[in-house]
């Protein structure tokens, strides 16, 4: 166990280096360098010329490729991630504040949809062939195609705009006394977020769940008089799940992409809508580092899945 | 004579009995695969919806007089009418050449996408499959790069280095939807490698290109096919949702996003549906007809799947 621990660790570390290497290449590829990326503007505006020249000189700008980017990789791991061209605000300060935001709202449509589509894609399976079972079924393939901003759209004005229940938009308000009064703001986007990521869990749990009913073990479970509740349950269920969570895993970098689009849908101000902007005002820094993080982000959660997956799993136990 | 032998007489009886009633000679007709995906009704239905929706937009200058980009001023915002079969939009023009016209560009950008990839995917995966080595080794790592980074913001940040453009999301798709075939072939090709087929070809010392791709290649295709529809229904999904951010294809170029990119604002979504609904409708359609048909195809051609 400790040695495929070590062995999957060892291998994330080249995949986080090649992707931060990508990310640099990317950079370099866009307008402005090292200096004016990496000093706030507002000490850009009272340097001379002269100045900004030694600057240049002093982090190397001359230096071949291969050598700024391990001074670039020196100066991430030493906290300086640049700066915003649009505010001047370190990118690191804006990345900290805005990414718990994100955070909140897409755990929260992951735990809906892993809740609901391991449901249904369960009770899928134990009715296989019911008008239940096709109903669902023909449900999934439909919520996969609608496109998810419209869905968000549909949803703002039924529930919003139509029958006032939920806000518009937005995470809070000025006047909010308790923390528990954002939650309202939560409900609508984390729903429409839960619900479009369901359809695949679904379809994903039904065949796992369909799969395992037909293994030796449940048959054994049956045999022995067990209630049927018990057999579907407590045998079935538990196993059918380690591939949904390995699904959920995969899934990540999907809801990554989701959850920028509902964002913007509901302005709820995470890291989503700050990606947007910055790439629609050519905000180079803060674009690229956003975007690194996130990739490292979507790494280590992977890595720490494989590994638990790996644990929960009895079978690799054993050996 | 047991009771498995029996069985098998009997079935033999009947598959005689069948052949002299010539039922048999009537049935034999067509491909088994294409009878089973006509009789797959979703499939079908999928097919259907799917065909109209093309047809439609590619004869669109013979199903409307309208081009979708002139401005009508005398004619803001009015709701579906003999004239404007979908209305018009906040500009006067009409919504059912916007969304025809529109459906021509979205198609282009999602299909040239899928295809391009597709074609990447293919040539590399095959090829690295069957040779292994080195070559394997690169393009394996750079497809788990590919498939780690959330599609959507590795869309993003090309849109940012490259520029918003029709031609760009095009290349930008084929950029990001390789690694998916690429995965499938290399995977498919390695286990075909250690067929007998295979085997033979190379003692005859024939070239390997011509084992890989004339040989190889074929028997592995299938799957693939279901996965670039599957693919081309995801670009039609993504190519929306960047309109809808405003960084897909230019805002001036009407396409299915940029049409629901116009209706965000909460006036129009109150009060004129026609907008975006219709639009709505016709994506969401589209993309599903084309799961369908993809789903279809898998369940003829693949027949480890059953029911």
């Amino acid at each position: 166990m400790a040695k495929y621990i070590g062995k999957r660790i060892l291998m994330f570390i080249p995949m986080a280096l090649l992707m931060s290497f990508l990310i640099f290449g990317g950079m370099e590829l866009t307008p402005g360098d090292f200096v004016s990326n990496m000093i706030s503007p507002d000490m850009a505006a009272n340097m001379t010329p002269d100045e900004l020249n030694v600057l240049r000189e002093a982090y190397g700008l001359n230096d071949p490729f291969l050598i700024r980017y391990v001074k670039w990789l020196g100066q991430i791991f030493q906290g300086n991630w640049g700066y915003s061209l649009s505010s001047g605000v370190p990118v690191k300060d804006i990345i900290l504040q805005r990414l718990p935001v994100t955070l909140e709202l897409a755990l929260t449509g992951l735990v809906i949809s892993a809740i609901l589509g391991s449901v249904l894609g369960i009770v899928s399976a134990l009715k296989r062939g019911s008008l239940l079972d096709h109903t669902l079924t023909l449900a999934g393939v439909i919520g996969m195609s609608i496109p998810q901003f419209f869905f968000g759209m549909v949803a703002i004005l039924l529930f919003a705009l139509n029958w006032k229940i939920f806000p518009v938009g937005g995470r809070t308000t000025p006047d909010m006394v308790h923390w528990w009064e954002h939650l309202r703001y939560l409900v609508l986007p984390a729903l429409v977020l839960g619900v479009t990521q369901t359809a695949s869990v679904m379809r994903y749990s039904r065949a796992s769940m369909m799969d395992s009913m037909h293994k030796d073990f449940v048959k054994a479970a049956r045999s022995k008089g067990l209630p049927e509740w018990r057999v579907n349950l407590v045998h079935g269920f538990r196993v059918s799940m380690t591939p949904v969570v390995v699904l959920l895993a995969l899934r990540l970098p999907m809801l990554v992409s989701s959850s920028v689009v509902i964002e913007n849908v509901f302005q709820w101000p995470g890291i989503g809508v700050t990606f947007k902007e910055a790439v629609s005002a050519g905000n180079y820094p803060l674009v690229m580092m956003i975007a690194l993080i996130i990739v490292i982000m979507v790494l280590i959660i992977s890595l720490v899945l494989d590994i638990l997956t790996r644990v929960l799993d009895p079978r690799v136990r054993l050996e | 004579m047991t009771f498995g032998e029996k069985r098998f007489h009997k079935k033999l009886d009947k598959i005689r009995r069948l052949e002299e009633e010539g039922v048999l000679a009537k049935k034999k007709k067509g491909s088994r695969a294409l009878s089973k995906f006509m009789s797959n009704k979703m499939a079908m239905l999928g097919l259907v919806i799917f065909t109209i929706i093309f047809l439609a937009c590619i004869f669109a200058p013979l199903l409307t007089s309208y081009r979708p980009e002139v401005v009508d001023l005398t004619n803001l915002m009015k709701p579906p009418s003999k004239d404007h079969i979908f209305g018009t939009d906040k500009v006067g023009r009409d919504l059912f050449a916007r969304v025809l016209y529109g459906g021509r560009v979205s198609i282009l950008v999602a299909g040239g996408g899928a295809l391009g990839g597709a074609l990447i995917g293919v040539l590399v995966g095959s090829f690295a499959g069957y040779r292994g080595g080195w070559l394997d080794k690169i393009t394996m790592r750079l497809s788990e790069v590919f498939m780690s980074f959330p599609q959507l913001i590795l869309v993003l940040v090309m849109v940012t280095i490259m520029g918003q453009s029709t031609r760009n999301i095009i290349i930008i798709f084929v950029i990001t939807g390789w690694s998916g075939i690429y995965r499938q072939a290399r995977a498919a090709m390695l286990s075909i490698r250690e067929e007998e087929y295979v085997q033979a070809l190379h003692a005859f010392g024939l070239n390997d290109m011509l084992i890989c791709f004339k040989h190889m290649l074929p028997n592995a295709l299938s799957p693939i096919i279901v996965n670039i529809t599957i693919n081309i229904a995801a670009f039609i999904l993504e190519e929306a949702s960047l309109s809808f951010l405003g960084l897909g294809v230019p805002m001036e170029v009407a396409t299915w996003g940029n049409i629901l990119n116009a209706s965000q604002d909460m006036y129009t979504l109150q009060n004129a549906w026609w907008i975006w609904l219709p639009v709505g409708v016709v994506i969401s359609l589209f993309v599903m007809s084309i799961n369908f048909v993809g789903d279809g195809v898998r369940d003829t051609t693949d027949s480890s799947i059953q029911g």
